[in-house]
């Protein structure tokens, strides 16, 4: 018998193909779309469209000019104001027992008589790292992971999509891009992942390149103790969780506003084109289940980040513990590489703690905190405790001469700066390019050094740092 | 020990083989030489299809280089066995004219890629294509065709040559074998007897025009494009070649785009514009918007686009950009 | 400068069959007698779907909300355990987006033993155009009319006897959130993976010419690759100029499969009768 290559079946579908009349994939679409009509007519009986009127009432209101964007506001303050009040009382109860038992923990340790390194090493350094980066890291995200899985899960991010998409189409990006943003706001690793929902090669790259200038549950503790701790302070007490709120607002309408700039700019000139096919999908709106909720938002997604956090939050502590105790002229290493960093970071209207914070924080940007506080730390303890406004205000402004502008900038950084490494390594996945990789690098921390370098000359050349 | 380390630096850097700024120069001019000759052959190719001869004038033109340079250009060609010379002419050799069609095949197949997968506006798409066309093997311009689904025209109309070289030509019949009565677009005037094109053209008679024929008998052809007549002997008439026009226009005459569609109105999806393909097409379809569909607005953005539309039960939003090739016919 | 990169295949390790990923992942192949996939439309309810069957035991980290990569889960039914992928939602299998590609890949390189078409009972017209699809692909197909609860509320009845009767495969209906309709959607399952289910899936006839175009192609396809059960949806394909079914043919990815498919089938009928449950 005769054998049939491979290439002889190419062969003759070219053939047929050529003799096949043009808009074949038209005509079959269209004939399977008219045996679905015919059976879906067969087995379907519709009485009334009671629930849809409803759904199309909701739209109205979700998509009109008053409500619409107010409503998006509204809802973005709403979850932000839950996780800032929620996080303030809890972080600092989780601060004051975590601490507590590593007080406890080293006490036994001195007893039994354990090497001072041992003790320092595994308490100090080990131990203050992970009970840091759960204080500072925990409530914020199990306040935060259900509200937005909650609006998730209701059908409303479509309808976000739906009413920002001119914004995109102006700065020459897709209306989906917020769906990924939204998706940053948990991480910018699973918004870089979430960009497969766009379709155009070029409007995806612009989405992943811009996903970092949406502060992710990472950064948010970051944003939330500046802005409870700086400004908030300054209000009555009765306020601060508003005011705070409101400041963490601010910075992420920031980060919005860079990202369409950002988006703006890339479609202007290295990735120029048209805008692609367009299509969005307003799915019903649907009655969240709460246990499904709670158990995606609190097993999924806070427990899988924070884990990923103490991960990298262990070792982090050790290095410094570690940097912070070998000797180096008059005082230790750690000391010695921040006061190097120091001009650098005096320029931009930071400091060499809060540069080498962040070069140790490059693997996971939720330890940059927790890595500045142990540096100070080493120079001089709280007075009021470490989990509360006033022991961290005390420690950063009397302590370590911070001003106004040290927490203003450090914000600013904390916004715009380099992806974190879990990130880098998702973009260079989804691109398979590390050009791609390093531009997002590039970009972020060239517009973080700018953007603050600006704000303190500025600052300091109208006198007010 | 600075001095002698900066040396060998500047020298790596300038003769380490392939990747030294020597070798890199060597490849550039290499490719370029490459992308002049198969933009001369193109040239050729062009103008045997038109049934016209190139000369070195008309390359030097075309590719705009120095007469001198397009001598030795035309050599180099000649010396390759792609191009022979008759007198001032040139023609291609068999080896040429494959080579032609090959660079002609990559061009319209990535500007096919540029308009539908990349979406760049079509009168900036033979540009880049230009640019992009050279140094492909046929390999790499199978896997791009396969990729496209085997176009057959490049976004302008034109034809692309297949992967054996062969190229459909944009055919058409010569009027005087057109059924009476059936509209016809022509497609072609044929250049030769000149006297014939020459009375053509003065009866007003031009490419893409849509007629009709009133009349025909032995002695006279009447065509109508519906306001003028035109009167030609039967013999002239014969060098116009027709083609059926586009059953999409025919269908667009009594169509709205979907953009037009008021708030609720209730209408009948009549077609995809041609203009929509690749990627855009294919998605709008797996979204049901097939002929015959019914669809309706029901969300309009406070910024006056997107615009969501109800369509086999499920609302779907999009730009007014996209919407406008939806061909509808309220109901 | 644009980015180009033409939408070709990858090597994603979704593409991988199920049976050699199982291996991959230090899984024994044992640890699961049968491969499920889960396909469907978005914004359908596969992955309440997909939980209500796994018992949540999803351990993927499923982070961006919507299934962009597939998740899998396992579960046991009637002693026999049961792994279940979760592909990406799409409308079709024809665009070549990239989850299009992730699914249909699934399901034409994956094999596995049963599939499950999700579909939303309040859209079900939308929803049969990837059922039928899917029916091109792989005769094993189970559909799942989800969200009853909500068509009962908007006054929608369907008949899901009526459906499975046009379609050739059965339907049965669900409310994934309650849990209605999963013991049989199961037992569904495991008998058209049986046999006890005969199926015959409706297949879309088109234009007497594209008819005779696939007629002309499928026997030579069936007698490159022998048993292959799909010839004729990668006829289809073949005329539609699709890059990647034309990258199997000539890699010899299709010849595989069949084999491969053989030797599962076989070792399973042997677990089964050791055991003594068949």
């Amino acid at each position: 018998m005769e054998t049939i290559s491979p290439n002889d079946i190419l062969a003759k579908a070219e053939t047929l193909r050529n003799s096949l009349s043009t808009g074949f994939r038209d005509e079959i679409v269209k004939s399977i779309y008219s045996e679905a009509e015919r059976v879906a007519h067969r087995a379907v009986k519709t009485a009334s469209d009671k629930k849809y009127d409803l759904d199309q009432k909701i739209d109205r209101l979700v998509t009109s000019p008053w409500t619409g964007l107010p409503l998006m506001l509204v809802l973005l303050g709403i979850i932000i104001w839950l996780t800032v009040s929620g996080a303030n009382v809890a972080s600092e109860a989780i601060a004051n027992l975590l601490f507590g038992l590593g007080d406890l923990g080293r006490n036994l340790f001195n007893q039994i008589g354990a090497p001072w390194w041992i003790t320092g090493f595994i308490w100090d350094g080990v131990y203050l790292g992970l009970a840091w980066v759960i204080s500072v890291m925990l409530p914020p995200m199990a306040i935060f992971f259900p509200a937005f899985t909650f609006l998730e899960d209701l059908g409303y991010l479509p309808r976000v999509a739906f009413n920002l998409d001119w914004l995109f189409k102006k700065a020459g990006a897709h209306g989906k891009q917020s769906l990924t943003m939204a998706m940053g706001f948990g991480c910018n690793a699973a918004g870089v992942v979430a960009t497969r929902v766009i379709d155009s090669p070029r409007e995806r790259l612009i989405a992943i390149l811009t996903n970092n200038f949406v502060p992710c549950n990472g950064r948010f503790p970051t944003l939330i103790m500046l802005a409870t701790v700086f400004v908030a302070s300054a209000f009555p007490p009765a306020l601060t969780s508003f005011i705070a709120a409101g400041t963490v607002v601010g910075v992420v309408l920031i980060g919005v506003a860079f990202t369409f700039f950002m988006s703006w700019l890339l479609s202007r000139t290295v990735l120029k084109g048209e805008a692609s096919a367009f299509t969005l999908e307003l799915p019903p709106y649907r009655k969240p289940n709460l246990g499904r909720i709670l158990y995606t938002s609190i097993i999924d997604r806070t427990i899988f980040v924070l884990w990923r956090a103490m991960q990298t939050a262990a070792p982090a502590g050790a290095i410094i513990w570690i940097l912070a105790n070998i000797p180096y002229g008059d005082a230790n290493l750690a000391r010695a590489i921040a006061d190097w960093l120091n001009p650098f970071g005096l320029i931009l209207g930071l400091d060499g703690v809060i540069l080498l914070a962040y070069i140790i924080a490059i693997p996971a940007n939720e330890i940059v905190v927790p890595t500045m506080m142990m540096v100070y730390m080493g120079a001089g303890m709280m007075i009021d405790g470490p989990g509360t406004s006033a022991g961290i205000f005390d420690l950063l402004v009397n302590g370590n001469g911070w001003t106004m502008l040290t927490a203003v900038n450090l914000m600013l950084f904390a916004l715009l700066h380099n992806p974190c490494a879990t990130t880098i390594m998702t973009i260079y996945k989804e691109t398979k390019s590390w050009k791609w990789a390093t531009v997002s690098v590039v970009i972020t921390l060239g517009l973080a050094f700018l953007v603050t370098f600006l704000t303190a000359s500025v600052a300091r050349l109208l006198g007010w740092a | 020990m600075y001095y002698l380390a900066a040396v060998i630096t500047v020298a790596l850097i300038l003769f380490l083989p392939r990747i030294g700024l020597l070798a890199r120069i060597k490849d550039y001019r290499a490719a370029k030489e490459r992308e002049q000759m198969e933009d001369a052959l193109k040239h050729l190719l062009d103008r045997e299809n038109q049934g016209r001869h190139a000369t070195p004038e008309s390359i030097a033109g075309t590719l705009d280089i120095a007469r001198d340079k397009v001598t030795r250009l035309i050599e180099n060609i000649e010396a390759q066995g792609l191009i022979e010379s008759r007198g001032n002419n040139l023609h291609l050799t068999a080896e040429g004219e494959r080579w032609a069609l090959h660079v002609l095949r990559a061009h319209r197949l990535w500007e096919r890629y540029l308009a539908d997968e990349a979406r760049m506006p079509l009168n900036k798409i033979h540009g880049e294509a230009q640019r992009r066309e050279h140094n492909f093997t046929e390999a790499q311009l199978n896997e791009l065709d396969a990729a496209l689904g085997h176009p057959i025209r490049d976004p302008h109309g034109d034809p692309i040559p297949s992967r054996e070289g062969k190229m459909n030509r944009a055919e058409g019949m010569s009027i005087t074998a057109w059924q009476a009565d059936r509209p016809a677009r022509i497609v072609h005037l044929e250049d030769e007897p000149a006297l014939a094109y020459q009375q053509i053209l003065a009866a007003g008679l031009r490419l893409g025009q849509d007629i009709r024929i009133i009349e025909k008998n032995p002695n006279r052809y009447i065509l109508s494009d519906g306001e003028s007549e035109f009167k030609l002997a039967p013999a002239v008439a014969s060098n116009i070649f027709v083609s059926a026009i586009p059953e999409s226009e025919m269908l667009k005459r009594e169509a709205i785009p979907l953009t037009e569609l008021a708030h609720d109105q209730r209408a009948q999806i009549v077609m995809l514009d041609d203009s929509v393909q690749g990627f855009t097409r294919r998605r709008f379809l797996d979204l049901g918007l097939t002929p015959g569909t019914t669809i309706f607005p029901e969300l309009t953005n406070f910024f006056g686009e997107p615009r969501a539309y109800r369509v086999r039960g499920t609302s779907i939003a999009l730009r007014n950009d996209q919407a406008a090739q939806i061909w509808v016919k309220p109901v | 400068m644009t980015n180009i990169k033409i939408n070709l295949p990858t090597e994603h390790c979704e593409t991988c069959p199920a049976f050699t990923q199982l291996e991959q992942m230090g899984i024994k192949v044992g640890d699961f007698d049968r491969v499920i996939a889960l396909a469907g439309n978005p914004n359908t309810g596969k992955s309440t779907l997909f939980n209500a069957l796994t018992g949540l035991k999803q351990h993927t980290g499923n982070w961006p909300g919507k299934t962009v990569t597939r998740a899998e889960g396992g579960f046991q039914f009637n002693h026999v355990k049961y792994k279940l992928v979760d592909l990406p939602g799409t409308y079709s299998l024809l665009s070549a987006s990239q989850d299009e590609e992730v699914a249909r890949d699934f399901i034409l390189f994956g094999q596995p033993s049963c599939t499950i078409v999700v579909t939303d009972a309040t859209a079900l017209e939308r929803n049969l155009n990837l059922v039928m699809q899917v029916m091109e692909i792989t005769d094993k197909v189970v559909v799942a009319v989800n969200l009853m609860d909500e068509a009962r509320r908007k006054g929608i009845e369907v008949d899901a006897r009526s459906l499975a009767r046009d379609l050739g495969v059965p339907a049965v209906p669900v409310t994934a959130r309650t849990g209605e309709g999963i013991a049989t959607l199961l037992s569904t399952v495991a008998e058209v993976i049986e046999g006890k289910i005969a199926v015959k899936p409706m297949r879309v006839e088109g234009t007497p010419e594209f008819q005779k175009a696939v007629n002309e192609l499928v026997p030579m396809i069936e007698s490159m690759a022998p048993g292959i059960p799909n010839a004729r949806w990668l006829a289809i394909r073949l005329l539609d100029g699709d890059a990647r079914v034309q990258k199997a043919i000539t890699s010899g990815e299709l010849g595989g499969i069949v084999q491969r498919q053989r030797q599962a089938d076989a070792q399973f009928s042997r677990k089964m009768s050791v055991e003594g449950r068949q």
